[in-house]
């Protein structure tokens, strides 16, 4: 069945996002929020995380630009957009936000720079695997939220 | 269970109930929409009455107006322009509320100023259900919170 295919290939992709770090523990928590009343409620979040996070994401580059050193301006940038990173099980971007997050402890401008693209590249890399996984749902049809990675 | 008495198995099922009562009124307080977004829903899921909101600000307007009333606070550590500590501050001070503080650090400075502030837990985001749920019955509808 198509439908039956287009899920195993939802699923398959959501294995490989957990198996490669992309995701975490806490994707599986927001999909479990899902019920009748919200049965798109982990795409509706998803797509919140990704709006909020690319005003966030220009905020910093804003930032680095416009206050050269101010390693205590970026840091509280960067800290918004971890939580939210935290609020959907956003793995890597979170580990290349901390990384960030180092470098402003050290005061390391280029160590910032260096992070702040890796943070940027995760972003977009996230943003279209999770763009692919909600497509394959929505076109698998209505229903069954998507089990998790490993069960029945 | 089928070895203990009546009244045993009574009381048992009544904790049971208590564990989780519903209703507790709930005022949230993020700056971050995907945070109360999320936390929303696991406190329905809690059968919980939640309020959201995104300042300080607005969340002490709504406290200090008395219209609405609230078993339990639950805010974020970081935000703009009034932060979770002050917040937490101006509620001991101006009413009796449990506060619980939300963070995506554990920095044990930021943790022992909560608690030194008055805030009854410091919770680390995410935040999960079963973490929430113990509040139900902390916190009862109706009960003094600071027995």
């Amino acid at each position: 069945m198509e439908y039956a295919n287009l899920r195993r290939q939802a699923a398959s992709l959501k294995r490989s996002l957990f198996d490669q770090g992309y995701l975490d523990e806490q994707f599986c928590q927001v999909e479990d929020l899902q019920d009748e009343a919200s049965p798109n409620f982990a795409e509706e979040v998803v797509s919140l995380f990704f709006k909020d996070s690319a005003r966030l994401v220009t905020n910093i580059e804003q930032a680095m630009e416009k206050y050269p050193k101010d390693f205590n301006r970026w840091d509280a940038h960067m800290q918004q957009l971890r939580g939210s990173c935290f609020s959907i099980g956003a793995s890597k971007m979170n580990n290349e936000c901390t990384s960030f997050r180092n470098s402003c402890g050290e005061e390391n401008a280029e160590g910032c720079r260096r992070t702040f693209q890796k943070v940027k590249r995760e972003h977009a890399i996230l943003r279209q695997k999770l763009e692919s996984y909600f497509q394959l749902l929505r076109q698998a049809g209505p229903a069954r939220a998507a089990t998790r990675p490993g069960s029945m | 269970m089928a070895a203990m008495g009546g009244n045993q198995r009574q009381m048992m099922e009544d904790a049971a109930e208590d564990k989780f009562p519903e209703g507790l009124r709930v005022l949230a307080v993020d700056d971050d929409r995907v945070c109360l977004k999320v936390l929303e829903v696991l406190l329905r899921h809690c059968k919980y009455q939640p309020t959201m909101v995104m300042d300080a600000k607005k969340a002490l307007k709504i406290l200090r107006a008395g219209k609405e009333q609230f078993d339990l606070v639950l805010t974020d550590v970081r935000m703009p322009d009034m932060d979770g500590f002050q917040l937490l501050e101006l509620i001991g001070l101006e009413m009796d509320l449990p506060v619980i503080m939300l963070s995506v650090d554990c920095d044990k400075k930021a943790v022992m100023k909560g608690i030194n502030h008055g805030a009854c837990d410091y919770l680390m985001k995410p935040v999960h259900t079963n973490e929430l749920k113990t509040y139900g019955s902390m916190f009862k509808v109706g009960e003094d919170p600071k027995q």
